[in-house]
């Protein structure tokens, strides 16, 4: 566990949301410690993907409060959010395809290059009219710095989706490390991925961390999960069902009530 | 007075509802916007107009020609301009039909010239008086003819297996397909149904109006837009409804507030619903991102 | 400048395509956001009228006008495109079309301008050809920065997943108002220079077949990169020109070599067809249209088509 581990980069206070009259997250309360690697495990269905919904605000939530380091978050746009320094990935893979991989971590970087559109338009496009902006440059610079620590820089020019599956899943990683988050949301990172992939996105996920950013993990991957999380929280059907470290988990006869009948290994 | 406004709305309204509910059907079952449609309304008033002058036919006739030409115009339609073209470009079959709209209007104005032709008349003109109202013979024909349609296509959807699997297929076009629903058969019911019905709808029009011209198809085209919009995207029932709401609308603006406000009602109309109720006004299904 | 080399048939034809290509441009830019606009006749209409009131009523100069119709039509996009921001699709090119028929009516009703008169004794500018190329040579040079630039790439990342793009920062919003003012300004200069060549403008210059016709133009030529709209637009305005001539090319096909059975028959049928008066000019057209569709939908240039041409950038030091 992390020596900052009293301060807290997210809090959940009761967040709730609803899909009709289903609850995908009732009451939700979670502390994420700064510089944890924190898993959020639970059945399908339980509500992870809606908690980061709600996080990054792709949802609203209906009632409840989010704390990012010890602000409150209030403004709804998911681009605001990522400003703050929240970023995630995606289950199903929303690379932009068109683009090269390259393209997409530059994007992901837009954010920090440019903050305000006049400023974006001015120096890309009108205030030299030769050559490149200075930002650009920065921005590429940074963008294969990321590439090279997640060891894809040979496929720069290639399109995102002629990639290989393993390799999207590490593209969405350096896309969200490109917007210099404090706060990161992986979902599902090793979804598809074959034991070796798997095995070196164990060591990425903690040298992220050891840059000095909070990871929140919503896996299915018990190995890696248990591996490298510093605390884990169980969902069941949107409520929290038990809170603690790997070992703790493992034994709580809550968790393994709820696992039951899915073929999972705890 | 308001009275007689509101038939002639309901005249108006019933022509719009016929080309709508094509509209409808059409994009409900490949989510295209058929722009031709508009001139398929024109191909079946000008065949009934041929059919009516060089062949003598009388008006049964002429409805029969017009809808037997429009359902060929609409397999034509599918086989030349809508099944060749790739669905992964969305707006490409947009544009093929447009293609086919200029290909359509500039044959007609080849045949007929760019004027506007006198249809002749082919039904007796009776005028009937209900205490202020005053209907022709002409009036009741044609909204006859289109309601006994709305009625025969309405039992047509319901209550056979094609109309099932033509709502199914607008319904979802994967889960139409993995039902074994024939989703090829179905675009190809759909147009000729759609085809036929503007095609008699065109021959009403020409009659009620006794003037056609070869540029009537785009006025059409986008008052049906607006009325497939009010009834809700691939709502039949809708369609039929909110076709007369329009022409009424129409009418009694043109009459009350003067005919150039006509045009900006409808349109303004058209983008509150677009901004507050995108379901249409009796929508309860969303087709979102169409 | 050009006024020795070209006859003024010529001259207007030129003249009318690159008005087109302006035209092309203005949709093409919502359009890299993913919006699909029917309406940007409406906003070439507002530029004309606008710019028209500034030199007719008060007397100010063309380039005066130019700039102020294409604000104000800017200013009228993004209270255009604030609304269009909430629908998408098939809703958005429907919002499109009612303000397009909305300003029509508009045009027909204001009597100050002259209403369903049409707006008459626009001044004549001399310098439209020029006007007007210089202005396409600059969309040129501002789409490639675009397309190689930050703001470029993000309004690419918009129209391919807006969801995602939002999530990676970029303020959707933001880009999508800029980018349908920013079309809106260019169809509002492609409207000034049209009603200043026309010297005549009223709502039948700006109806809604304009409007189809921009989006065919950029469809056409692909909407993938940059040269698409310009490619389809220029091909279409001059496709017309083209068959109208089709015919002095037969006339150019040696005698000998159709003086005999089955060929003279086939050149007096095909001398026969291409006479092109009007409508046949427009079925083929119409004919050409489906084909194109059929073959390509993705428009005739797409970044595939550019790639053998990619070595001239990458020699210019773009990793």
């Amino acid at each position: 566990m992390s020596e900052a581990g009293n301060s807290i980069s997210l809090r959940a206070d009761k967040l709730t949301k609803r899909f009709g009259g289903f609850y995908a997250l009732k009451d939700f309360d979670m502390d994420v410690a700064k510089g944890d690697i924190h898993a959020v495990i639970g059945p399908n269905g339980a509500g992870k993907t809606t908690f980061f919904n709600l996080v990054t605000g792709m949802l609203p939530a209906d009632s409840g409060r989010i704390t990012f380091e010890d602000e409150a978050i209030d403004d709804p746009r998911p681009s605001r959010r990522t400003m703050r320094g929240i970023a995630r990935t995606f289950q199903n893979i929303r690379l932009f395809g068109q683009m090269t991989v390259l393209e997409n971590v530059m994007l992901g970087r837009h954010c920090r290059a440019y903050l305000s559109l006049w400023k974006a338009l001015r120096n890309t496009v009108l205030h030299r009219p030769l050559g490149e902006a200075e930002e650009e440059r920065e921005m590429r610079g940074h963008a294969l710095e990321i590439l090279d620590f997640l060891g894809l820089s040979d496929e720069r020019h290639a399109k995102a989706t002629d990639l290989s599956h393993g390799k999207q899943r590490k593209l969405e990683l350096a896309r969200a490390l490109a917007t210099d988050p404090r706060l990161l949301l992986l979902d599902e990172p090793a979804a598809g991925m074959n034991p070796h992939e798997t095995e070196e996105l164990d060591d990425v996920i903690c040298s992220v961390r050891d840059r000095g950013i909070t990871i929140i993990l919503v896996e299915h991957d018990m190995n890696l999960v248990m591996g490298i999380s510093d605390r884990v929280t169980v969902l069941n059907f949107g409520t929290k069902i038990a809170e603690g470290a790997p070992k703790e988990i493992q034994d709580d006869p809550t968790v393994i009530e709820a696992y039951l009948g899915e073929d999972v290994s705890l | 007075m308001i009275y007689q406004q509101l038939i002639n709305g309901l005249m108006l309204g019933a022509s719009y509802s016929l080309v709508a509910i094509g509209y409808t059907l059409i994009f409900g079952v490949l989510g295209l916007l058929y722009f031709a449609h508009g001139e398929v309304f024109m191909v079946g008033a000008f065949v009934g107009l041929y059919l009516v002058i060089h062949a003598g036919a009388n008006i049964y006739m002429a409805l029969l020609g017009a809808t037997i030409a429009t359902a060929c115009l609409g397999v034509f339609a599918v086989f030349a301009a809508v099944r060749p073209v790739s669905k992964d470009y969305p707006l490409a079959p947009l544009i093929s039909t447009i293609g086919l709209t200029i290909v359509l209007q500039n044959i007609a104005t080849y045949i007929f010239g760019g004027q506007t032709v006198a249809f002749p008349e082919t039904i007796e003109s009776i005028l009937f008086h209900f205490g202020p109202v005053t209907i022709s013979s002409v009036q009741i024909f044609t909204l006859a003819v289109a309601i006994v349609l709305m009625v025969l296509l309405w039992l047509f959807i319901e209550n056979t297996k094609m109309g099932r699997a033509i709502r199914a297929t607008a319904e979802n076009h994967e889960t139409a397909a993995l039902l074994g629903v024939n989703v090829n058969r179905v675009v190809l019911v759909t147009f000729i149904l759609a085809s036929a019905i503007a095609g008699i709808a065109g021959v009403l029009d020409g009659v009620k109006n006794s003037a056609i011209s070869p540029f009537m198809g785009l006025q059409v085209a986008i008052k049906g837009l607006v009325v497939m919009l009010l009834g809700g995207l691939g709502n039949v029932r809708g369609a039929m409804v909110a076709g007369i709401l329009l022409g009424m609308i129409e009418i009694l603006t043109a009459a009350y507030l003067g005919s150039s406000m006509r045009d900006f009602f409808t349109f303004a109309i058209l983008i509150l619903i677009l901004l507050y109720r995108p379901t249409g006004l009796f929508g309860t299904r969303t087709i979102e991102e169409r | 400048m050009l006024d020795g080399l070209l006859d003024g048939y010529t001259r207007s034809i030129l003249i009318f395509t690159g008005i087109h290509i302006i035209a092309a441009y203005s949709f093409y830019v919502p359009f890299k956001t993913g919006q699909v606009s029917l309406g940007q006749a409406g906003f070439m209409a507002v530029g004309a009228y606008a710019a028209g009131i500034l030199t007719v009523k008060f007397g100010l100069p063309f380039p005066v006008g130019l700039l102020v119709g294409g604000l104000v039509t800017a200013v009228i996009g993004v209270c255009v495109g604030f609304p269009a921001l909430r629908i998408k699709g098939i809703y958005l090119l429907l919002l499109t079309l009612a303000f397009a028929e909305i300003v029509q009516v508009v045009i027909l009703t204001w009597e100050y301008t002259g209403g369903a008169q049409g707006f008459q004794g626009i001044p004549f500018n001399k310098y439209t050809l020029e006007y007007v190329y210089v202005i396409v040579v600059l969309l040129i040079i501002f789409f490639a920065r675009l397309e190689r630039s930050s703001l470029g790439r993000a309004m690419d990342s918009i129209h391919e997943d807006e969801a995602a793009a939002e999530v990676m920062g970029i303020d959707v919003v933001r880009v999508k108002l800029l980018a349908f003012g920013l079309g809106a300004f260019i169809a509002g200069l492609a409207g000034v220079l049209f009603a200043h060549h026309t010297t005549y403008v009223d709502q039948v210059s700006f109806s809604i077949l304009l409007g189809i016709e921009i989006l065919m133009f950029a469809v056409v030529g692909g909407c993938t990169t940059y040269w698409g709209p310009a490619v389809g637009a220029a091909v279409l305005t001059l496709l017309p020109e083209l068959l109208r001539t089709l015919r002095d090319f037969l006339e150019l096909v040696p005698l000998s070599w159709t003086d005999f059975f089955p060929m003279n028959r086939i050149y007096d049928f095909m001398y026969e067809f291409l006479d092109f008066e009007n409508e046949k000019r427009l079925i083929v057209y119409g004919v050409i249209l489906i084909l194109m569709m059929i073959v390509r939908p993705q428009g005739l240039i797409t970044r595939d088509t550019l790639r053998p041409l990619q070595f001239l950038q990458q020699r210019t030091g773009h990793v």
